[in-house]
């Protein structure tokens, strides 16, 4: 009786501690995963330009990514900017870099609403600061 | 007699040893139903790289030379070579000017009252003709 009682529980490996594992695996690297999205706004409608050349998967990690969203609001990384502040910000950054600060690529994602003269004031921002690498951010494809 | 058997039944019983698959496969359906809710397919985004003037140059050189693709975004449509145009008019002749060659100029003016949408879609003509050198001026 007790033999047959050990060999059950010896014989089967006990799933649960692994189960525990693999969930916590799979809710760490979720939760990291969308960390990267965090940083931009999802209230910009970004426009559509199909033809354009696809984004690289690996950017410049100096790579600086300005919003713009449909009211004018300017943000960097979900924080809101005025436009003298963005530019104390680029001034600063571009001389920190210092050599290689006018290289730094700059991306815009604009909403596709918001009126030209709000995008204006931040590429004005940007080559006062001496930075020429300037992109728009356009929707390719998408897949909703 | 009676006390064995009763022990017998609360030990042997393959049910009370096994793994409880159920709380189990609950969650793991609960964690299925957040995902599949929560999931939200990325866009494929794309870049359309220009080269602005400074604001100093755009001062001291107010006239773009003449060999340029000039188009200008207006709220209210598009002109090129400073002749107003359609749509579908700027795209073919884009089409046309870039088949010459696509290493030419593009100075793109843009109004301050036209929404970035139709900019875009002006930089997305030029980059489906091939045109790359595009700069982006505003205009008041």
């Amino acid at each position: 009786m007790k033999n047959r009682f050990q060999n059950q529980s010896n014989g089967g490996i006990n799933m649960t501690p692994m189960i525990d594992v693999v969930f916590q695996m799979i809710i760490f690297f979720v939760c990291t995963a969308q960390l990267e999205q965090e940083q931009f706004s999802e209230f910009i409608k970004l426009p559509g330009s199909p033809n354009a050349p696809e984004m690289a998967q690996e950017k410049d990690p100096r790579t600086i990514t300005i919003e713009v969203d449909g009211k004018g609001k300017v943000s960097i990384a979900r924080t809101p900017l005025s436009i003298s502040k963005l530019r104390k910000i680029l001034n600063k950054t571009v001389a920190d870099y210092g050599v290689h600060g006018p290289s730094i690529p700059i991306l815009i994602r604009a909403d596709g609403d918001v009126r030209h003269g709000n995008v204006k004031q931040v590429m004005d921002a940007c080559t006062g600061a001496g930075l020429y690498k300037i992109a728009f951010v356009a929707v390719k494809d998408s897949l909703k | 007699m009676k006390q064995r058997k009763q022990k017998r039944r609360f030990t042997g019983a393959d049910a009370e040893i096994e793994l409880s698959m159920t709380p189990m496969i609950d969650v793991v359906f609960q964690l299925l139903i957040y995902f599949l809710v929560t999931f939200s397919t990325a866009d494929v985004l794309a870049h359309l790289d220009i080269s602005r003037p400074s604001p100093e140059a755009a001062q001291t050189k107010p006239k773009p030379p003449a060999d340029m693709i000039r188009v200008a975004v207006m709220p209210e449509g598009y002109a090129i070579n400073g002749r107003k145009v359609t749509e579908e008019e700027l795209a073919s002749m884009l089409k046309r000017l870039a088949s010459v060659s696509t290493k030419q100029a593009v100075l793109v003016t843009c109004d301050d009252q036209s929404v970035h949408g139709k900019l875009i879609q002006a930089l997305d003509m030029c980059a489906s003709c091939g045109l790359s050198q595009i700069s982006v001026m505003s205009g008041k």
